[in-house]
């Protein structure tokens, strides 16, 4: 489950913030793909609303890695089939 | 309602902890019609979060150090409505070399971007709604602020920028009122908003002002900073213009902490 919910958050990236995509990894930080604090509010929003979980602001900081981000979308119960 | 038939312009909606989003949201509730501005690459998540609030404004761009952008937004706001009852300025910024403790180093440059963005656009920003608002009958401008007043931990240029930003309104003040305009701020305590997490050093703030403030505050909930600017933007103080309000717990008004309580 979590490995279509990585493919999603990778979508979110290429598509929303430019990533190019051999860059992303499990192991990429948020840093290594360039992207800020605000980079970080609008990545939360995005897949609040591509996968139907909240993050919150506490947990968005919190996020070291690509990995991280979609361990926490997972854990959440986020829905990878939608969309 | 409080808000009724309100014409509003309100900047600085980034997201739901925005004080921004918090005014939007109640004076949609209280019967106003908003436009939003977002600046840059935050004009993207100004439109994603507009769709939260309970009836989803058009967003309009604005980068308040930009002329254009004021000649389009008045134009397009003329088209719109004619007239413009309310303007929320909470629009800030500084450069990370401005902010967090390193005062006495920064660059003019860095200093000037401060000032720039978040004490002379409130001016210039008021000055090309003025028209606007006289055609409202002159309608209020409510900026936010921070206790101005005094030095703070990490605020450092900022600081020194919101000091401005108090002299700035009681000159739009004097130079608004006499077609009507009430201009005023609200200084808020310290709110976990994406600007104040930019800030290295301003949980230091936070963490005191909860115990000094009579009435106890939460750095977590906007909603008290955003009903008082909305009671600023009603008819309801329409004597009050070149104040600033504060809208802190009482944090202000108290030289230090009380002592733990015995128990």
């Amino acid at each position: 489950m979590s490995s279509s919910v990585y493919d999603r958050v990778s979508k979110i990236l290429v598509e929303n913030f430019g990533v190019e995509e051999d860059k992303i990894s499990s192991e990429a930080t948020f840093e290594d793909l360039d992207l800020d604090s605000l980079d970080l509010v609008e990545f939360s929003l995005a897949a609040e609303e591509e996968l139907g979980v909240r993050i919150e602001d506490e947990e968005a900081e919190a996020l070291g890695t690509l990995g991280d981000a979609v361990k926490l979308l997972a854990d959440k119960g986020a829905d990878p089939s939608d969309g | 309602m409080l808000l009724e038939g309100k014409r509003l312009v309100v900047t600085g909606v980034l997201n739901e902890q925005s004080i921004a989003f918090s005014v939007a949201r109640l004076a949609q509730e209280a019967g106003a019609e908003l436009v939003l501005t977002g600046f840059g690459r935050g004009l993207r998540i100004t439109e994603r979060i507009a769709k939260r609030l309970p009836e989803p404004p058009p967003v309009l761009e604005l980068d308040v150090t930009v002329a254009e952008h004021h000649q389009r937004l008045a134009a397009d706001l003329g088209e719109r409505w004619g007239a413009v009852d309310g303007l929320v300025h909470a629009v800030a910024f500084a450069p990370e070399a401005a902010l967090g403790g390193s005062f006495l180093d920064t660059a003019w440059e860095d200093a000037a971007t401060a000032l720039h963005v978040s004490t002379y656009s409130f001016a210039s920003l008021s000055a090309s709604l003025a028209p606007l608002l006289r055609a409202a009958g002159g309608g209020a401008v409510v900026g936010l602020d921070f206790d101005g007043t005094r030095a703070w931990p990490a605020y450092d240029w900022m600081g020194v920028a919101k000091a401005g930003l108090e002299a700035t309104s009681r000159y739009v003040a004097r130079d608004l009122g006499p077609q009507g305009t009430r201009v005023n701020l609200v200084a808020a305590g310290p709110l976990r908003t994406v600007a104040a997490k930019g800030i290295d050093g301003f949980e230091d703030i936070e963490r005191s002002w909860g115990a000094q403030a009579p009435l106890g505050w939460d750095v977590t909930d906007a909603e008290p900073v955003a009903r008082t600017v909305c009671a600023l933007l009603s008819d309801w103080l329409p004597a009050t213009t070149g104040m600033v309000v504060h809208a802190d717990g009482g944090a202000h008004a108290i030289g230090a902490p009380p002592p733990p309580a015995s128990s």
